[in-house]
């Protein structure tokens, strides 16, 4: 999540096709990678039921 | 255009490969090079995408409750919670791959030649798919039964591996090269994976619809920006969707007996008449 607001405010620049500016794209994806991460913690924890 | 892209888009055909061949060899108006050309034919797909959520309108609705039930609970309880789960799986590398490596791809192999060079070389992809289910109906001791007691003995999209799911979702970044078709390998990724025709149809289908729509979401304000004749380029996303739910229909019904044989030779035909008329005009 940190990475997708880097990425949308134009700080991070990695692997991005220009060196300035905001990159949407990536910090969409890093937005959803985020979304999956939680879910995929959720299906890893333990279950008390 | 329009109804190119939409017809082209579902076929295991390549849409982008017409996209990029078919204006070339009938001398249209359209400049690859142009920064408009790329949104554009997003817009197109996002005409496509339209189609298939309105086809699969009940299953996306099924699907999207699965997603929140069992993503809120952790767990997996029914086929409708394992499908969004393994259309999440399939998604995100092509999403990844999308974004890392889309400008580079698409920057390297822009020509009409290598379009159809790639739509000869997705042909071939095409037999290989149906060779490996040859012989997986081979193994399995069906190929002797009718098409539909062969198609019986094969998986429905909800029992595929997610690991499966993940290798034919980032499949779909081969279509990135103009000529490799994204239905194409999606569905024979889904064919090798061990599912029925008209199943990895479907599951095409619906791993198609939030990366067109995503990529469409992000692409199209660029489109907009650049003072086109939106009102055209709009009429050709409707024909576009009209032409993809047509297809869709077709093809759902044809892959209940139908292989991927035939498209995969009408690839290697088109793509080498393609590159002897490319060649000739020259």
């Amino acid at each position: 999540m940190v990475a997708a607001i880097l990425y949308a405010v134009g700080i991070l620049q990695l692997f991005a096709s220009t060196s300035s500016g905001p990159h949407y794209k990536h910090a969409i994806l890093f937005g959803v990678l985020a979304v999956a991460c939680f879910i995929a913690f959720n299906f890893a924890r333990p279950k008390t039921v | 255009m329009g109804l190119l892209q939409g017809a082209s888009e579902l076929f295991p055909v390549s849409s982008l490969g017409h996209a990029v061949l078919v204006p070339s060899l009938l001398h249209w108006s359209f400049k690859q090079s142009d920064p408009t050309f790329l949104p554009f034919l997003v817009l197109l797909h996002l005409g496509t995408a339209s189609a298939l959520l309105i086809l699969y309108r009940a299953q996306w609705v099924v699907i999207i409750r699965g997603f929140f039930a069992a993503a809120l609970r952790g767990k997996i309880e029914n086929d409708a919670e394992r499908l969004a789960m393994l259309l999440l799986v399939g998604t995100i590398p092509a999403a990844i791959l999308g974004v890392f490596l889309e400008s580079h791809i698409k920057t390297l192999f822009a020509s009409p030649y290598e379009a159809a060079g790639f739509l000869v070389a997705n042909g071939v992809l095409m037999l290989g798919f149906e060779w490996v289910r040859h012989r997986a109906e081979r193994r399995a001791a069906v190929a002797a039964g009718s098409r539909a007691e062969q198609e019986a003995h094969f998986a429905q999209a909800e029992r595929i591996s997610f690991r499966a799911a993940a290798i034919v979702g980032a499949c779909q970044a081969l279509a990135f090269l103009p000529g490799i078709s994204r239905s194409g390998v999606t569905i024979g990724g889904g064919l090798v994976a061990g599912l029925r025709h008209e199943e990895a149809a479907r599951f095409s289908f619906l791993l198609a619809t939030p990366v067109i729509l995503g990529a469409g979401i992000i692409e199209v304000p660029q489109l907009f920006s650049n003072g086109v004749p939106v009102g055209e380029y709009l009429a050709g996303a409707v024909l576009a969707g009209i032409a993809a739910y047509g297809s869709a229909r077709f093809l759902l019904r044809y892959f209940r007996s139908g292989r991927l044989d035939p498209y995969g030779w009408y690839c290697i035909a088109a793509g080498a008449l393609s590159l002897a008329l490319l060649t000739l005009k020259a």
